[in-house]
């Protein structure tokens, strides 16, 4: 695995900016590959071992996808919106599993790693790199029982709504009132649509 | 199939493309203990200074062709053929076993006439909990497994095909949000006399699936007045109607009476469960009405608990479902109540 500055400088470059956000997810992703015994996660040999459940969808978010090379259309990146600054990593073959957890306290003592800086997001960002892992996160070993439907690889269950007709793939249908129905006919969705769509009768 | 047939031992120089028997276990004094090789792992050549490095001049490999199947290979494509919506499994079996647990909560159904006709096939098995049991998110439901080490892919096709012709053998039905409306029917506690303890006991057992009571009346034993708040919550679109107490042979007990009086389509009473007997069920329309006998106050569970998630989860039971609950329909009365995870109400 690339040096802590190589990855902060990769991950900046591929989120677009530097910040805080992405130190945390650099050395959450370098601490959950080492816990996990992946050193090389991107590599060949390495790519289909690996899952990451991030718990929120910010800045650190990228940098652990850029550092792992774990990719939500590869579904080796879940997503659970949780609104917390954790994920956990998964190593699929010796099932293996970490939760880590960005801690409240690291933004405090960010001041007293740093202090002669005054700007507080460069303060954090400087001491985000040399706190300790253990004042920086907390870590839980747990265990992940990764559905087969969840993993990566070809798509091997598809299932059609009764109710739209559309494909539904990786058994995220659901069965409601002897009906197979995709999610939005059966629990509603995120949009409205304009006119006419089957997805808003509900 | 005999185990002699398809165990060889090669020289480890001779067995990249072989099927590994069984996981192979290795030590790294002070670092680490665990399988280097898992049993069904193919070997490449890469392996083979691997195997070495661990002592291994001979290993047991399994000799397929393309007639016979790995248990753990098998056992993937049983879970994926049994598992209806609602309803998935790991990718990794564990000791040749796969376990179903559910996608979501709601009500977990079987066929378990297909599940017996599944299990005749020789070299399978699958094995869950009833019919009919409500379950939460993650639960486990059922487990599956081929029965040998290699199982011919015959059998296992006709197995798959079996399960898929049926499909779903398993399923999870979701919960409807279904608007509930409740009333509490009795002089002693409209009169003050006595507390309400009924509406607690509903509105923690609709939470329980997931369900909360819109809307909750107090009334005398009163035909008239049960009438027209029945009639009251038809008009507001309300999907279950539940009542509690008057459902006895009491002069006073006029609640039947009082639902009858509304017009329902069909009404049910009486059920084969003890405690339950005097249960009311009943249509009208796309409304359904549970009347509850006062058992309810006392025993934690009763043919409530075995009809309301069965509305929740879209289905409508009738008379030969409640006289059928007959089987099973027996509470034992034990001291800690663990149903589901009992006999109660699992008459399929």
């Amino acid at each position: 695995m690339q040096d802590l500055e190589t990855l902060v400088k990769g991950a900046a470059k591929a989120h677009g900016h530097l910040c805080p956000g992405q130190v945390v997810g650099v050395r959450m992703a370098m601490l959950g590959c080492r816990l996990i015994g992946l050193d090389n996660p991107s590599s060949h040999e390495q790519i289909k071992k690996i899952i990451v459940y991030v718990e929120m969808d910010r800045c650190a978010t990228d940098a652990i996808s850029h550092v792992t090379g774990v990719k939500l259309g590869r579904r080796s990146l879940k997503f659970i919106d949780n609104g917390i600054m954790a994920a956990t990593f998964v190593n699929l073959e010796t099932k293996k599993a970490f939760r880590i957890v960005s801690t409240e306290s690291a933004r405090d003592l960010a001041a007293a790693l740093a202090p002669g800086i005054q700007d507080p997001r460069q303060q954090q960002l400087d001491a985000y790199k040399i706190m300790d892992e253990t004042d920086l996160f907390d870590i839980t070993e747990v265990r992940v029982n990764v559905p087969a439907s969840d993993f990566p690889g070809p798509t091997r269950f598809k299932a059609v709504c009764d109710n739209c007709g559309q494909v539904v793939r990786d058994k995220r249908e659901v069965l409601k009132n002897n009906q197979i129905l995709c999610r939005p006919c059966a629990t509603g969705s995120y949009f409205e649509p304009v006119k006419g769509d089957p997805h808003g009768q509900k | 199939m005999g185990k002699n047939n398809i165990l060889k031992t090669i020289p480890v120089d001779q067995a990249v493309g072989m099927t590994i028997a069984h996981d192979m276990t290795e030590i790294i004094p002070g670092k680490s203990k665990g399988p280097a090789f898992k049993k069904g792992h193919q070997v490449s050549a890469r392996d083979i200074c691997h195997l070495m490095r661990m002592g291994k001049n001979n290993l047991y490999v399994l000799d397929l062709d393309d007639t016979q199947v790995h248990e753990d290979d098998a056992v993937f494509e049983l879970a994926a053929a049994l598992a209806g919506p609602g309803v998935e499994f790991s990718a990794q079996p564990h000791e040749g076993k796969l376990e179903l647990r559910a996608a979501y909560p709601g009500l977990f159904k079987v066929d378990a006439e297909a599940l017996t006709d599944f299990n005749m096939i020789q070299d399978v098995m699958a094995a869950a909990i009833h019919t009919n049991t409500p379950v939460s998110k993650n639960q486990s439901l059922a487990a599956t497994r081929a029965i040998p080490l290699v199982i011919d892919r015959s059998e296992l096709d006709r197995a798959v095909a079996l399960a898929k012709t049926r499909y779903p053998v398993f399923s999870v039905k979701m919960f409807n949000p279904l608007k509930i409306r409740l009333a509490i029917v009795g002089n002693e506690v409209y009169d003050g006399l006595i507390q309400d303890r009924f509406q607690a006991i509903v509105e923690e057992k609709a939470a329980a699936l997931g369900a909360e009571i819109l809307e909750v009346a107090f009334l005398p034993d009163n035909q008239e007045k049960i009438t027209q708040q029945i009639n009251d919550y038809l008009q507001k679109d309300t999907d279950i109607i539940i009542t509690t107490g008057g459902m006895s042979v009491d002069p006073d007990d006029v609640t039947k009476e009082g639902i009858q009086a509304a017009g329902f389509d069909r009404v049910h009473y009486s059920s084969a469960v003890l405690p339950g007997a005097m249960f009311l069920l009943g249509y009208k329309g796309k409304t359904a009405i549970m009347g509850l006998p006062a058992c309810g106050l006392y025993h934690r569970t009763t043919i409530f608990d075995l009809i309301f998630p069965r509305l929740m989860a879209g289905e409508t039971p009738g008379a030969r479902d409640l006289a059928s609950l007959g089987h099973g329909g027996l509470c034992l009365n034990c001291k800690v109540c663990r149903y589901p995870q009992c006999p109660f109400g699992k008459a399929v």
